[in-house]
């Protein structure tokens, strides 16, 4: 095992392979609070790679109802079961306050004869996506009706694989057929190479590699390669109703730039989260958490820095370059490396300049139910 | 009255004819490949009852992770018969479970032989060989012998009540078995399309492989191993038929090594039940 530095532990940890960071980072921001758990994401997905034989069941992209939605079944609730003590501290780094991970990480769990501390979902596992977990937590007394204040409460979580920084699935490998390409960060497993001993399904977990039982090799999301290495954004993110995905490229902290939007949301305004850091894996898909859920769950999900970021995120109708950078999201098909916001205007660009304004703020047209000129009531009904 | 004094003796009588069963079968220490005019690929060929049997003792493989830590198959037993062309090794294992459907966390029976490339009384590490000193490995696997035994290569195979709306290869617009539809079923999957051998369907039981050590196995430069496996009441019968290795030859000893992995028990790639290195001779022609 070598020694490497995950910052969002903000400490070093062991892991099977030396740090190597790629040229660059591969990431992405949802925002948990629009989502509407529609699944055109799943679908964008679905249709686009994972239409074969043997694919049926793989979800590279899938939407699950929190807390309980699972594919597959109890994904995150059987690992941090057996991951022991995830205590988190305040400690001084540098002169700044950063949170320090005091647990130990699937890697440093790992049992004798193993790289990662994980489990293999059964096929059962995956037989039932989305049935009955549509449910929210707690009970809802008769007579009650909605109010302003949630009285229980659930939310959508859209996941792809995290194109992790320390891949659990690649650390996994004993054949070294998963690799994570030096000029993007993507992880991808070799299928000329793959044998199908399923020990990438075992660790990741995320549970985000599908073992294929007629070609005998696993698959996983590919972060649509092809479409970023064109300078676009990913099906899943570019199909999504709600708008509530950016895609592009993260800096470790110290290099972060604020006119880098994912750095901007996740280093600067640390409003995007990373999806259960005390596993260890630096994943590079960052939460906006839900506002409205109670922060004993999702800081579990998303690490110490919930309340900080849910507190920032509801004042972002206060907050213009923070409110204008949030109205990118779902805006172009194109990767967005680069932001600023001019005035009521949000500016994206890329090496080649501007590619698109948004503004700050949509113009809004009152239709008033009384029409004057032809003297009627308009209303809602056709 | 009379049938209480003879019993003793039946007794007797019966453990002796067992024992005289089992003495028909010539044990060896080493594995002694048996020359003859042709090659058994049956298992149950009486062709190997001329062939001495060697029991090896399985180990766990506990060098390297991911590790087995639990053993399960306690030995293999071995039969070699060769062709001066071809040795073909008849191996035989106790397993109560039948496992040759894949799936998501289901693993398969398999069997492999392993054969130094070079005969060197210097033998590579037993472990997959070492870097300079390549080892040839033999594998055989249960869904490959199903397969080649005729199972369709179809998912309701192994989900006979899975319901599927519709695959993109088979459109309407795209004539049935045409070039178009095959190259569209290729890309929904990519380990075919890349040619990965382990990717099926398969044409034989057995796969070719090189390795230099743990972790390097690869597909050998050309596929030409076969054989059939069987499953008993109790166990495996299974026959790896491959070329005969480089300068062996009567009165030649070199080394061979067996590999088993237990399906039911979550064995797979490195987690399996191995021997050492076993001396391998070929007998004079008798």
């Amino acid at each position: 095992m070598a020694r490497v530095y995950n910052w969002q532990l903000g400490r070093q940890m062991s892991y099977w392979y030396p740090e190597s960071r790629p040229q660059r980072q591969f990431a992405a921001v949802f925002d948990t609070n629009k989502c509407i758990a529609c699944q055109t994401c799943t679908l964008a997905c679905k249709t686009t790679w994972t239409s074969g034989v043997g694919q049926e069941y793989m979800l590279w992209n899938n939407v699950e109802t929190k807390p309980y939605g699972f594919y597959p079944l109890g994904w995150d609730l059987k690992l941090l079961d057996m991951l022991e003590g995830q205590k988190w501290s305040e400690r001084e780094y540098e002169g700044q306050k950063i949170n320090h991970y005091d647990g130990s990480t699937i890697f440093e769990s790992a049992p004798a004869g193993e790289r990662v501390l994980g489990w293999r979902p059964e096929d059962q596992d995956y037989s039932y996506p989305n049935v009955g977990e549509d449910d929210c937590a707690g009970q809802v007394d008769g007579g009650a009706s909605f109010s302003m204040e949630h009285m229980a409460w659930f939310f959508y979580l859209a996941r792809i694989c995290n194109h992790c920084t320390y891949p659990a699935c690649l650390s996994s490998c004993p054949r070294g057929s998963i690799y994570k390409r030096p000029e993007d960060g993507i992880v991808l497993v070799d299928q000329g190479r793959c044998r199908g001993y399923q020990e990438c399904v075992k660790a990741c977990p995320y549970k985000k590699v599908f073992f294929n039982p007629m070609t005998g090799t696993s698959e996983k999301c590919i972060a649509c390669f092809p479409k970023i290495e064109s300078g676009l954004q990913p099906q899943c993110f570019v199909n999504c109703i709600g708008k509530i995905r950016l895609a592009g490229w993260i800096s470790t902290p110290d290099k972060a730039r604020p006119d880098n939007p994912i750095d901007y949301l996740v280093h600067i305004r640390k409003i995007a989260l990373p999806l259960f850091p005390q596993f260890g894996l630096e994943p590079n898909v960052y939460y906006i958490p839900p506002v409205h859920v109670p922060q004993s769950f999702t800081r579990q999900m998303f690490g110490p820095g919930v309340a900080e970021a849910v507190s920032a995120y509801r004042n972002a109708a206060n907050d213009p370059d923070l409110a204008g950078l949030l109205s990118l999201f779902g805006s172009t098909e194109m990767m967005v490396p680069r932001w600023k916001r001019q005035g009521e205007q949000v500016v994206g660009m890329n090496e080649g300049g501007e590619i698109l304004r948004v503004p700050l703020t949509e113009p809004v047209h009152i239709r008033p139910a009384y029409d004057r000129l032809y003297q009627i009531s308009r209303t809602n009904c056709p | 009255m009379r049938i209480r004094y003879l019993l003793p003796w039946l007794l007797l009588l019966f453990v002796a004819g067992l024992a005289g069963c089992r003495s028909a079968v010539q044990i060896t220490a080493e594995v002694v490949a048996v020359p003859a005019a042709g090659i058994p690929e049956r298992p149950d060929d009486s062709a190997w009852n001329s062939a001495p049997e060697h029991a090896a003792k399985l180990l766990l493989q506990d060098l390297v992770e991911p590790r087995l830590m639990q053993a399960s198959t306690a030995e293999v037993r071995v039969r070699a018969i060769t062709s001066g062309q071809e040795i073909a090794f008849r191996l035989e294992w106790m397993d109560a479970t039948k496992n040759d459907l894949p799936g998501p966390a289901h693993f398969m029976d398999a069997c492999a032989v392993q054969i130094p490339v070079v005969i060197d009384a210097n033998a590579p590490d037993p472990q997959m060989g070492q870097q300079g000193k390549p080892v040839e490995i033999a594998f055989w696997r249960a869904d490959w012998q199903a397969s080649v035994d005729g199972r369709p290569d179809s998912i309701k195979e192994i989900y006979p009540n899975a319901s599927i709306d519709h695959y993109p290869f088979e459109a309407r617009s795209l004539e049935k078995g045409s070039v178009e539809q095959r190259e569209m079923a290729a890309r929904y999957a990519p380990a075919r399309a890349l040619g990965n051998r382990r990717a099926g369907p398969r044409e034989a039981p057995v796969e070719d492989m090189v390795a230099e050590g743990p972790g390097t196995l690869a597909p050998a430069a050309s596929a030409t191993s076969k054989g059939r496996g069987v499953k008993t009441a109790n166990g495996w019968s299974v026959v790896i038929v491959r070329r005969l290795p480089a300068g062996f030859s009567p009165g030649v000893r070199t080394q061979t090594a067996f590999a088993v992995w237990e399906g039911s028990h979550n064995e797979v790639g490195a987690r399996k039940m191995r021997t050492g290195w076993i001396p391998l001779l070929m007998r004079g022609q008798e």
